[in-house]
């Protein structure tokens, strides 16, 4: 054993903590007052009924993705690829093409979030430049029945409504 | 070695060659010199104002750099707050009227002024009226798209098209704020270099309509390789990406710099040859016209030579030069003729005199050197009595029209191995695949007697097996490029003394050819 | 043999074997409330049928069901598939065996014949119990070897290892009990905690044997492989250790033999040191001589604590969120009515019992009854201490086990004996 050896120093060698019996006992008598404190009523446990009691999902949540759209509904995405760059997880998988609703001149032809790859950092919401791609819709949960049905098309991305108004969005630091 | 003159860079002492202007000759110490509208090929304009630089010895306070020869014992300033204010203010003046369509336009992470503007503007923009509107996703014919918002007036694409292809059907129009590049009215670009423009354009307002949103300049793996498209050998970039749960897929093809070959330029019809690597590819190994495993066409391959009475094997002009040398070992070994036959390679009068060739074939002069009859009369000759034909990747339905190619085949098993689907596959008895040039590796001796290398740039989900290889399960000799190379130095005298394993960039020039070296 | 022979034969076995098997369900519905309760949380509350979630123990219905029902693996690389097999079986049925040679409530005297509460009447006593708990780590050492995988591997290693470092200082204090009680037979130990000490402290081993005492329970625990002594499955560093590659009932064994082991070691501390079946300041006599009064004590009782109990279910049993029309209000209704009628029918039996066949063999079978309830009650208790040891203390680092096992213990229980025989010697 060539390696340098650290001695640490050991707390609790006084012998009153050395008979550890005693502390164990402390450490008893702290869980013991919860158990009977629950056990007598248990109104006060620190639980939420899920299902039925839903989180409170703030603005700044990072739910679902969806894609948003001008005034116009012309959806804002101009395929420009920054999300599918900063993708950590690559998850983002876009095809871009001609435009054809009459602004400027690019915007995907597919744009798949598969959700099971995604690990919902908010990188892609980040380097949007055109707001396009938003978490905001307060959709936790996503459940499906085979892989397929993960993956988030273009039309489903632009289907999605925000959760919350612009005010709470903005307010939100986006 | 060129001469070297000595000279100051910010105070500091450096050896740089003689005869050229500042930008080329800092540039090859690496030393940066920013710059829109100087081209090494196209020459100095100066209009751009970028490249200006101090000289301390009594000149003007600026100089463009551009226009400005090195000369011993100069003192040339790069630094000074003053060079670092002109370049800020003339990143500002451009970004004027700049249009914000990085995320849009093709150009973005290739764009000099996305680059310039981190490297010496980096400000925000102090405008406050709006931009002057001009044209986008103009038609300027030959598959370039110009838009005239993004354009920085730097004129490369008109000195283009005035000294290069001297057909000059572009130039700059008005003055001021309403200048803008753009054809003549009905006169789009008609040249067969014109996609080069898209290149030379510092910034995305030339784009290319074949790459036009397919993908992002970072996502491409730049790969060097030398274009098939003709015998010329033209060096190139290949831009290729493999997406996510996608195939490894070629994006475009750009030239890459090799004075002594192409210099900076290639021509459209070889940018599209990339077409031909994605597209139309042989995939599945086919005997007797139904699907078969490599192994089995592998099999029916080896059976048909060995019970063949007398077999021809017709070498493809494209193969690298390696190739071709395993393939007429292969031949002597099953003791077959060896022909080259591919007339069809050749469009006779299609050629110019600056990189187009006749020859379609890139590897063509190396028939010559391992002594391969690529006439017709020898493969006639060859064919006669023959009863099995074993062609390597050479496509005869381009060199014989379709009848003269179903009555060689009536009493002659046709065996292709190929790298696309042709008509002569879809009639041969058995087709194997095999790596195309851009998924393999090889030497190629251009029309000028230039002998270059390339090295595999994509590598396929499911790669096709090389022809050198091909060969070898044939029952060939020769397993790898290695063993190609070192029998090769042995075989033929002109390649004695070169190393083909360490083939330089620029290429071994093996005969002195009378053609001149192209003036980029 | 009379017919009475063998009925009783066949209770006691039936009680030796079914009542641990109950037990099963309850202490993992114990350790599942009991470590949420720990933990402020709510603990099994969804599981239910119709309904009805019995205060969580339906889960374990749902988890019994899926552990029948998973698909019974057993890897392709394991060569000994037989000992594979067997291991679960022999922790499992180890555990339930042990059991057997525990007093449940004093011997009933029937007729004049006396009838050891024991499922296994034999005078072996506390040897059969060190016997088969020393056997019962075969089961998982053999689990580990046969898994053929190096956390299996480590984890049978580290169980083995901790079974011979405490087993010497279990050993030991028991042997010092010994000296106390003069006897092996568990019966008779029993029947020595129902004396009084200075004529007011009941003659628990406890208070007999303090030190004892505790080094038995800490060496009881780790026999058990329990929190803090749980190396054997170190799920942080071995993944799961012993059981790794066990899935299904196979693992349900597993996973069963250890609360059956729990069950019993409870008992056997229980019955060592804290009376057995023993009801503190009422021997056998006692009740048996004040089997009327009892009777009337317990027929006033059991309403009352009823009552509480319906207060406290009223209380607890409902839904912490707005919900129209409460299920659970409505189900601690129903249970709250259900409790009344077992006290009705209860009192019912008590008074026919009163105004009937009180006196003779009936006072006796009564009291056995009494005692039967007092050994369970206090074997639930000591379940329940291990179910609070386990959230309350932190696993043991390996040296540490081994040091607390053959540094502290070791010594303490050789102390113990010298002083224990001294006094024992010196005071007879």
């Amino acid at each position: 054993m060539s390696g340098k050896v650290k001695i640490m120093e050991r707390k609790g060698k006084d012998l009153y903590e050395r008979l550890y019996l005693v502390e164990v006992f402390k450490g008893m008598a702290v869980t013991f007052g919860h158990f009977i404190s629950n056990f007598l009523d248990n109104s006060k446990l620190y639980v939420r009924h899920y299902p039925e009691q839903k989180p409170e999902i703030t603005a700044r949540w990072r739910g679902r993705h969806r894609l948003t759209k001008h005034e116009d509904g012309t959806m804002k995405c101009v395929a420009c690829f920054m999300c599918q760059t900063n993708c950590p997880a690559k998850c983002i998988m876009i095809e871009a093409g001609e435009r054809v609703d009459g602004r400027t001149e690019k915007m995907p032809v597919r744009f798949d979030i598969d959700l099971l790859e995604c690990i919902y950092c908010g990188y892609c919401v980040e380097a949007c430049p055109m707001d396009a791609i938003r978490m905001d819709t307060g959709i936790f949960a996503v459940t499906g029945s085979d892989r397929q049905s993960f993956v988030m098309g273009l039309d489903a991305l632009l289907a999605t409504p925000g959760a919350f108004t612009e005010e709470e969005y903005k307010k939100g630091g986006a | 070695m060129a001469e070297k003159v000595k000279l100051f860079v910010n105070g500091q002492e450096v050896e740089v060659e003689a005869g050229k202007n500042l930008i080329d000759a800092f540039g090859a110490i690496g030393i940066e010199i920013p710059h829109l509208c100087y081209h090494p090929a196209l020459g100095a304009d100066g209009n751009c104002r970028m490249c200006l630089v101090g000289i301390e010895d009594g000149r003007p306070p600026l100089v463009p750099a551009c226009k400005t020869k090195v000369a011993e014992g100069m003192k040339v300033q790069l630094d000074a707050e003053k060079i670092k204010k002109i370049q800020r203010d003339i990143m500002e003046l451009e970004l004027i009227n700049h249009p914000i369509d990085c995320p849009i336009c093709d150009q973005a992470g290739e764009c000099k002024l996305q680059d310039y503007y981190m490297k010496y503007d980096g400000q925000p923009s102090r405008m406050t009226v709006k931009p002057v509107l001009k044209a986008k996703k103009m038609d300027f014919g030959c598959g370039v798209v110009h838009d005239q918002e993004r354009c920085v007036l730097c004129a490369r694409c008109v000195r283009f098209t005035r000294l290069i292809t001297k057909t000059g059907e572009l130039g700059i129009v008005n003055r001021t704020d309403a200048a803008r590049v753009n054809i003549f009215p009905g006169r789009p670009l008609n040249n067969r270099y014109a996609l080069n423009v898209v290149d030379l354009c510092p910034v995305g307002a030339m784009t290319s309509r074949d790459f036009r949103f397919k993908q992002r300049a970072w996502f491409l793996t730049k790969s060097p390789s030398i274009c098939h498209g003709c015998s010329k050998g033209c060096n190139i970039f290949i831009d290729h990406n493999r997406e996510k749960y996608k195939d490894d897929v070629i994006y475009r093809y750009r030239p890459r710099l090799n004075e002594k070959v192409n210099g900076y330029f290639m021509c459209d019809e070889g940018r599209m040859t990339y077409k031909l690597e994605n597209d139309n590819r042989l995939g599945t190994p086919r005997v007797n016209g139904r699907e078969a495993g490599f192994d089995e066409a592998i099999e029916s391959v080896r059976r048909a030579v060995s019970e063949a009475k007398k077999a021809v094997v017709l070498i493809s002009p494209n193969a690298s030069l390696e190739q071709m040398f395993a393939a007429q070992q292969f031949a002597a070994a099953i003791n077959a003729p060896v022909s080259g036959y591919s007339d069809g390679y050749v469009k006779a009068g299609d050629g110019d005199d600056f990189l187009i060739k006749d020859d379609k074939s890139a590897n063509r002069a190396s028939f010559a050197l391992l002594g391969i009859d690529d006439s017709k009369t020898a493969f006639e000759a060859a064919l006669n009595g023959a009863d099995l034909l074993l062609s390597f990747d050479n496509d005869l339905s381009r060199s014989l029209s379709g009848d003269a190619l179903t009555q060689l085949l009536a009493d002659t098993k046709l065996i292709m191995v190929a790298s696309s689907q042709t008509d002569c596959v879809a009639k041969a008895a058995v087709a194997v695949p095999v790596a195309s040039y851009s998924e393999d590796a090889g030497s190629l001796v251009n029309c000028d007697g230039r002998l270059q290398s390339y090295e595999v740039a994509v590598v396929k989900n499911q790669p096709a097996k090389s022809l050198i290889e091909v060969l070898h399960l044939c029952g060939g000799e020769i397993k790898s490029n290695q063993e190609a190379r070192a029998g090769l130095q042995a075989a033929v005298a002109v390649l004695k003394d070169i190393d083909l394993e360490q083939i330089p960039a620029e290429g071994i020039a093996l005969t002195e050819s009378e053609v001149a070296h192209v003036a980029a | 043999m009379s017919q009475l022979d063998i009925l009783l034969l066949v209770l006691r076995v039936a009680f030796g074997a079914f009542v641990p098997l109950c037990f099963i369900a309850v202490l993992v519905w114990m350790e599942r409330r009991g470590a949420a309760f720990f933990q402020d949380r709510s603990g099994p509350n969804r599981a239910n049928i119709c309904g009805f979630r019995a205060g969580g123990l339906v889960q374990n219905l749902a988890d019994a069901v899926k552990l029948i029902t998973k698909e019974d693996i057993i890897p392709d690389h394991i060569k000994h598939k037989f000992y594979f097999v067997l291991a679960p079986v022999i922790v499992f049925c180890i555990a339930l065996v042990s059991f057997a040679a525990v007093p449940f409530a004093d011997a009933l005297i029937i007729n004049g014949k006396e009838y050891l509460m024991q499922a296994i009447p034999t005078d072996l006593g506390i040897l059969w119990f060190l016997a088969l708990a020393g056997f019962a780590v075969y089961g998982i050492i053999l689990a580990g070897w046969s898994s053929h995988n190096k956390y299996g591997v480590l984890g049978g290693l580290r169980a083995a290892a901790q079974v011979i470092s405490y087993e010497i200082p279990m050993g030991l204090a028991i042997i010092s009990a010994l000296v106390v009680y003069g006897t092996v037979n568990l019966t008779e130990i029993a029947q020595y905690q129902g004396q009084l000490l200075f004529g007011f402290i009941p003659m628990w081993g406890v208070v007999l044997q303090p030190l004892g005492a505790i080094i038995f329970i800490v060496a009881a625990f780790a026999e058990a492989n329990r929190t803090p002594f749980d190396l054997a499955e170190g799920e942080s560093e071995l993944v799961a250790g012993f059981h790794v590659e066990y899935s299904s009932m196979k693992f349900g064994m597993f996973f069963m033999g250890e609360y059956v082991a729990m069950f019993t070691s409870s008992a056997i501390i229980v019955t060592l040191y804290f009376g057995g079946y023993q009801i503190p300041w009422f021997s056998t006599e006692t009740l048996v001589n004040n089997a009327r009064a009892i009777t009337v004590l317990l027929m006033l009782l059991t309403p009352a604590f009823a009552w509480v109990f319906a207060l406290w279910m009223a209380k607890n049993n409902k839904s912490h969120y707005d919900r129209p029309n409460d299920p659970r209000v409505r189900e601690a209704q129903i249970y709250t009515k259900i409790l009344w009628g077992v006290v009705a029918a209860l009192e019912i039996v008590l008074f026919i019992y009163l105004i009937t066949v009180s006196g003779g063999v009936a006072d006796r079978i009564l009291v056995t009854l009494l005692q039967i309830v007092t050994f369970l009650v206090k074997t639930t208790l000591m379940c329940f201490v291990y179910v609070w040891v386990r959230w309350t203390l932190p696993r043991f680092r390996y040296d540490q086990l081994q040091k607390l096992g053959w540094q502290t213990l070791l010594p303490l229980s050789l102390l113990n004996i010298f002083v224990t025989s001294a006094i024992v010697v010196a005071l007879s």
